[in-house]
């Protein structure tokens, strides 16, 4: 192997590691073994008989989405451009539906309300969701104590969630309810606070805690899979703790945050029985809409209000996908 | 100065630097440092060692041994349980591994995985609030230096594990740190690799002139890039030297079978003739001219003949007495290329010794005979009680 250090008094020369034929040689060798996998991967695919046995393995899942997916929401979309009658709809094509929920107001302050008040959701249960995921994945020594801790986190959803949802109203915020109690008996307050119940303050904050835990769960498996060492050395490069979280610990765990997201979001939309119970006859959203629609037998109505509430959900999770790799990092 | 064991000889950093015997305000020095976990494990105890700027320390010892928690007590990464760690005068106790001037090469690298090469090199920087242009003109140079300029927009991923060793010190090095703590870093390196970094390494630190301190248990790899070697086990030191006296003089029984090629005779004193001490084994006897002992006939000692002292006698050829010279049994002809490790057994204790390899053509297949060995009193070692 010949010699190839640089004499000390090159002009220009200065420190550096000379690694030039080893590193040649081990570049061949990554390239032979990428070639070779290519061509292994190329060869399975001709196989023709496994294309067969894979369509008969796929066969029940897919016959299972078109039936209850695929199907329904097909027939939702035909229903929004068949035409209103008294006993529900005529099968005949009209863009009537569409217009009418454009020029609606109401339907559109509704939408909006809603929008705003998933994204409260999904940012209040980031905030409150992240410290806890943290200290499970980062601060609870042995894994036993991290799944017990984990379990008695999911308490909540040992029971009805219909169960909880009317506990938020009258014996948790109602004006008689434990907050209201509790906030006369020390003084802070002289007067029972009505904002807590039937508004749209108490609703935001049940659908918080009834969602919370959608945030925790991806949270907790992204924090577990960061690179402790590479926290390390963000400390040990001069990043106090702060700086090595945003650097090191929040690109790492994207895919769970934007997972947490996404099912919030979708579901915070779609809301109407908490709403109803919570909100009482004062809070509106898009599935209280659609739910009245129904209500009324105006089919067609209802179902273009849902298609628009599917369009604007899938707008907000596009845009939430766009924040990280998922197919890559999860 | 630096001690911690019952050594023998002891040198100090092989830097051409003066003599020290007073206190230097300069370097490393770490005083009594002790760790022990919550559980009573005792992970460090008592560790005393000074390091000066510009010497190559390698940690050398056992998996378990606290070589990783000493080096994470000085990288910050660890808290002592009592003592005290001092660089250039100043104690490092309590502060955090972003306030010392250290930084430490982690034995997988560490690299951040969603950040370019490039950005992980400025990622120092960043953190002590260098401005963009500046960043990118210190980081790219220091790319340049371990010949990786090119792949400056990968991702670590897409890098080779020697690749990924190389942006992890161009990642250390942009810092100018006082000292640099390698913690295992040639370990997950393919061997034709690790043993051109091991130079390559040394080179470049020469050249820099900066302390390194590096962890490892691979004895070679410690006698080929130290200045010192400091071997560890059970949480305490064990010897300081230089490669030299570690390899012909080791301090103890731990050493000596640790740095490998050694053979160890733990036996009772069978006599004494002023300072020469005649040590039987059961199998093997063995002499030393011993200093400042005074055990008598009867006690325990151990002695150890480093294995490429150990000479093959011809056949018929006389041993001239049955003290340093056995009768053994060729176990195995390990051939290595340059040289040949013989496994014999002397009535039953295991012994090595080594040849050279053109030896090969008349010991290949002579496992099973007979040979007779021998070795001179000057190279045996008396060992210190571990």
């Amino acid at each position: 192997m010949s010699s190839s250090s640089q004499p000390p008094d090159q002009p220009g020369a200065g420190p550096r590691l000379d690694i030039g034929e080893i590193e040649e040689a081990e570049q061949a060798l990554t390239q032979e073994l990428r070639t070779t996998e290519a061509a292994l991967g190329g060869q399975k695919s001709q196989k023709s008989g496994r294309g067969i046995a894979t369509a008969l393995l796929a066969a029940p899942g897919t016959a299972w989405m078109l039936f209850y997916l695929v199907a329904p929401v097909t027939f939702i979309v035909l229903v929004s451009f068949w035409t209103q009658s008294t006993s529900g709809f005529e099968e005949k094509w009209t863009l009537d539906n569409y217009e009418r929920l454009f020029s609606d107001g109401t339907y559109w302050r509704t939408l909006r309300q809603s929008i705003f008040n998933s994204l409260i959701v999904v940012g209040a249960t980031f905030v409150m969701g992240l410290p806890i995921a943290y200290f499970l994945a980062m601060k609870v020594k042995n894994l036993r104590n991290q799944i017990a801790l984990f379990i008695v986190a999911l308490a909540p959803f040992w029971t009805s969630a219909l169960i909880r949802v009317v506990a938020w109203r009258d014996p948790l915020m109602g004006r008689s309810g434990a907050v209201n109690e509790i906030l006369l008996k020390i003084g802070i307050i002289n007067e029972p606070l009505d904002i807590l119940s039937f508004s749209n303050f108490s609703v935001v904050l049940a659908m918080i805690q009834l969602y919370v835990l959608f945030m925790i769960t991806p949270l907790f498996f992204m924090l577990a899979q960061v690179d402790r060492s590479s926290l390390e050395a963000a400390r040990d490069l001069g990043a106090n703790w702060f700086k090595s979280f945003r650097e090191v610990v929040i690109p790492q765990i994207m895919p769970g945050v934007v997972i947490g997201s996404i099912f919030i979001f979708v579901l915070s939309m779609g809301e109407f029985a908490t709403v109803r119970v919570v909100g009482g006859n004062t809070v509106a959203s898009v599935g209280t809409i659609i739910r009245l629609q129904n209500d009324f037998v105006q089919f067609p109505t209802a179902a273009a209000s849902a298609v628009v509430l599917v369009v604007v959900m899938m707008v907000g999770v596009v845009g939430m996908l766009r924040f990280a790799n998922l197919r890559e990092d999860l | 100065m630096s001690q911690g064991a019952e050594g023998t000889e002891q040198s100090m950093s092989g830097n051409g630097a003066g003599t020290e015997s007073t206190p230097s305000k300069s370097g490393l020095e770490l005083r009594n440092l002790t760790k022990i976990f919550s559980g009573g494990v005792i992970a460090v105890e008592d560790v005393n060692l000074t390091v000066e700027h510009g010497e190559y320390l390698v940690l050398l010892g056992p998996s378990g041994c606290g070589k990783t928690t000493t080096l994470r007590m000085i990288g910050g990464h660890e808290m002592p349980t009592s003592g005290e760690v001092i660089l250039d005068g100043e104690s490092l106790l309590g502060l955090t591994p972003d306030k010392r001037p250290t930084t430490t090469v982690f034995q997988h690298f560490a690299l951040f995985p969603h950040k370019s090469v490039l950005e992980n090199v400025e990622f120092g920087l960043k953190m002590h609030g260098v401005s963009k242009e500046e960043r990118r003109t210190q980081a790219t140079e220091t790319l340049e230096m371990v010949g990786l300029r090119e792949l400056a927009d990968r991702k670590p991923s897409a890098l080779s594990g020697g690749q990924q060793q190389r942006v992890a010190l161009a990642r250390v090095l942009v810092t100018k740190p006082k000292a640099l703590l390698l913690d295992e870093p040639l370990g997950d390196l393919d061997r034709l690799l690790q043993l051109r970094m091991r130079v390559e390494l040394r080179n470049l630190q020469r050249q820099l002139g900066l302390m390194f301190i590096h962890v490892t248990h691979n004895q070679e790899e410690s006698l080929s890039m130290a200045d010192t070697i400091v071997v560890m086990n059970d949480a305490k030191i064990q010897q300081i030297g230089d490669p030299l006296t570690l390899a012909t003089k080791p301090a103890n029984e731990l050493v000596a079978t640790f740095m490998g090629d050694n053979n160890v005779f733990r036996g009772t004193i069978e006599s004494r003739e002023g300072d020469r001490i005649v040590v039987d084994d059961g199998h093997v006897k063995a002499s030393c001219v011993v200093q400042d002992d005074d055990r008598a006939t009867g006690d325990a000692a151990s002695l150890s003949v480093r294995a490429a002292s150990v000479i093959l006698l011809d056949e018929g050829a006389d041993a001239g007495g049955d003290v340093n010279s056995a009768q053994c049994e060729i176990v195995f002809v390990e051939y290595l290329g340059d040289l040949i490790k013989l496994h014999l057994s002397a009535g039953g204790e295991r012994m090595v010794a080594k040849v050279p390899g053109d030896n090969y053509a008349r010991l290949r297949g002579q496992e099973g005979n007979q040979v007779r060995i021998t070795w001179k009193e000057e190279d045996v070692q008396l060992l210190a009680a571990s």
